[in-house]
């Protein structure tokens, strides 16, 4: 189990009430008894308050936060191989003779391969951007999720009490989806959907929480790529199963699509009804399938785990019209990021033999939920 | 069955919190079937040893994640960190390449953990690396208090600190230098 500092720090009720005044070295202090569970409940509601409201705080509170696990941890780790090197020492002659043991098919638990230097919060923000956003025409409607709307509480998902301080602390403002473009956690949603938010997170298969920020976008074609912040973050126990077609799909192709109109992963079939999308947008296609807010950014596939398009929007008088960005724009923008962003589309598809059921279950740990946050 | 399942748990719970009699357990149970394929794929004992070593320290590491449940055989799970940790590193020294005994993903299906494992060990090294740049008396007394484990008390004698108090504050202090270097550092 981890280990945790001393716990003879005295207990201040109120002490960080007046945080504003805090000095490094007693936000150090706060962040250990943090890592320690042993603020009281008004101390962690002052605290949480704190984070929510000024992000520059948040931002320095979750490096401290990231810098004592990891000191806790590596210190841990670094007694514990020292302890090895004197097993192994002792032991430089083996004395057992081995059984055979077989290999058998496992599956390790996805679950908490985000764990051990997890961030906290710590805000890297990179948008520069300008808040005109394209010109929509009025039977162009944009699927993200207005939760004002829906009224419905995210927060009851966190069902891990320790997680919620991962979880992000104002309120949701939309929702869209999102799909990994690398296993590390690069992902792909709509440009509209993260636009002027204060932060985006987003919400893995198990229902945890995690920052993204933007490497890059391109509003004209209406998409973005995200980054989680956790550099411990994976989506799934393998790399991205699908690929990503470098050439339009021809008419009549049937397509699917996997989504969070809801808190729940929603399936959807249909087909390609053009080549060409909103007013003979060519970056497009046009396609039948129903799709509701909440399912912007949504991946396209065809029926061998091809990724052909990303959901942007729909017609607004019908109710299966759906305009989605083909991948060949995302692959463009995917190209234009900077080198170092180390991010290459993943190039074995592993759904093309399975069945629609089995591609489902794989890519549900590959399609996310995205909360955006704006003040 | 069942009780082998047992054991096996409580051998890693003991493992987790740092235990010596059970680390030395599992260390000594698959040590030689694990050595042996290394031995028999190219490498010398010493290479076998090292490898054995830091695939029970990825052992470790995912142990202390309390969500993590044995999903498979202590043992088999060594032997496949073994295998891709060796085959990483026989790759690298460039040698004939390692190849693999089948074309079975399944075996090398715990790529994330040895990946995960590197970065942090990554990001430990930047954190030393930061911890070697702080001076003195900061260095040692970080040092004292995360690595060697000495409880605040003892640091505040050794140091010579004329209470825990005093101690305390000085960590703090050090902390707070510590995370600017350690920034700097990861900036580079």
């Amino acid at each position: 189990m981890p280990r945790t500092p001393q716990e003879d720090i005295p207990q201040r009720a109120g002490e960080i009430t007046e945080v504003n005044m805090m000095t490094e070295h007693s936000m150090m202090e706060v962040a250990e008894r943090y890592i320690a569970g042993s603020l009281s409940q008004d101390e962690l509601n002052t605290l949480k308050d704190k984070l929510a409201t000024d992000l520059s705080f948040a931002n320095e509170f979750g490096e401290c936060v990231n810098m004592l696990r990891g000191l806790q941890s590596g210190g841990a780790q670094k007694r514990f191989s020292n302890m090895l090197k004197d097993i192994a020492a002792q032991e430089a002659k083996p004395v057992s003779k081995g059984r055979t043991i077989t290999l058998r098919a496992f599956y390790v638990r996805t679950a908490g391969i985000a764990a051990g230097i997890a961030m906290l919060t710590s805000l890297t923000t990179y948008w520069a951007i300008q808040h005109s956003n394209k010109k929509i025409a009025s039977q162009y409607s944009l699927l993200k999720r207005d939760l004002e709307k829906y009224q419905r509480s995210q927060n009851q998902l966190i069902n891990n009490i320790k997680e919620q301080a991962t979880a992000p602390q104002a309120e949701v403002r939309y929702t869209g989806t999102g799909f990994a473009l690398s296993n590390d956690g690069y992902l792909v949603t709509n440009y509209h959907v993260t636009a002027g938010a204060d932060s985006v997170y987003i919400q893995n298969r198990e229902g945890r929480y995690f920052k993204a920020y933007t490497v890059g976008y391109d509003q004209q074609a209406d998409i973005a790529i995200l980054k989680v912040e956790d550099k411990m973050f994976r989506f799934g126990k393998g790399e991205v199963p699908y690929t990503f077609a470098p050439n339009k799909r021809k008419l009549g192709t049937k397509v699917y699509t996997l989504g969070f109109p809801q808190d729940e992963i929603v399936y959807n079939e249909g087909y390609i009804s053009a080549i060409n999308g909103y007013q003979g947008d060519s970056s497009q296609y046009r396609l039948e399938i129903s799709a509701y807010p909440g399912q912007s950014g949504a991946p396209i596939l065809d029926a061998n785990g091809n990724v052909l398009a990303m959901i942007t929007g729909k017609e607004e008088e019908s109710d299966g019209t759906t305009f989605a960005v083909s991948s060949k724009a995302l692959a463009r923008l995917v190209q234009s990021l900077p080198k170092d962003a180390n991010l290459r589309l993943p190039k074995g598809n592993k759904l093309n033999h399975l069945s629609l059921e089995q591609q489902i279950e794989k890519l549900e740990y590959y399609t996310c939920s995205i909360k955006v946050y704006k003040k | 069955m069942q009780g082998s399942q047992q054991l096996e748990e409580y051998l890693l719970a003991q493992l987790a919190a740092g235990e010596r009699t059970a680390t030395e357990q599992i260390y000594k149970q698959h040590y030689p079937v694990v050595t042996k394929w290394i031995q028999h794929n190219g490498g010398s004992e010493a290479d076998a040893a090292d490898v054995y070593q830091e695939a029970i320290v990825v052992l470790y590491e995912k142990s202390q994640d309390e969500a993590f449940r044995l999903s498979c055989k202590i043992g088999t799970y060594l032997f496949a960190i073994s295998k891709h940790l060796w085959y990483k590193k026989a790759n690298k020294r460039q040698q004939d390449p390692v190849s693999l005994p089948d074309d079975d993903r399944q075996e090398w299906a715990y790529e994330d953990d040895v990946n995960a494992h590197r970065e942090r060990e990554n990001y430990y090294a930047q954190l030393n690396a930061a911890l070697e740049q702080i001076g003195e008396p900061c260095k040692s007394l970080l040092k004292a208090f995360y690595h060697e484990d000495k409880s605040m008390q003892e640091i505040a004698s050794g140091f010579g600190y004329t209470n825990t108090d005093n101690a305390k504050t000085q960590k703090y202090k050090c902390l707070a230098r510590l995370r600017k270097i350690f920034h700097n550092v990861q900036v580079k």
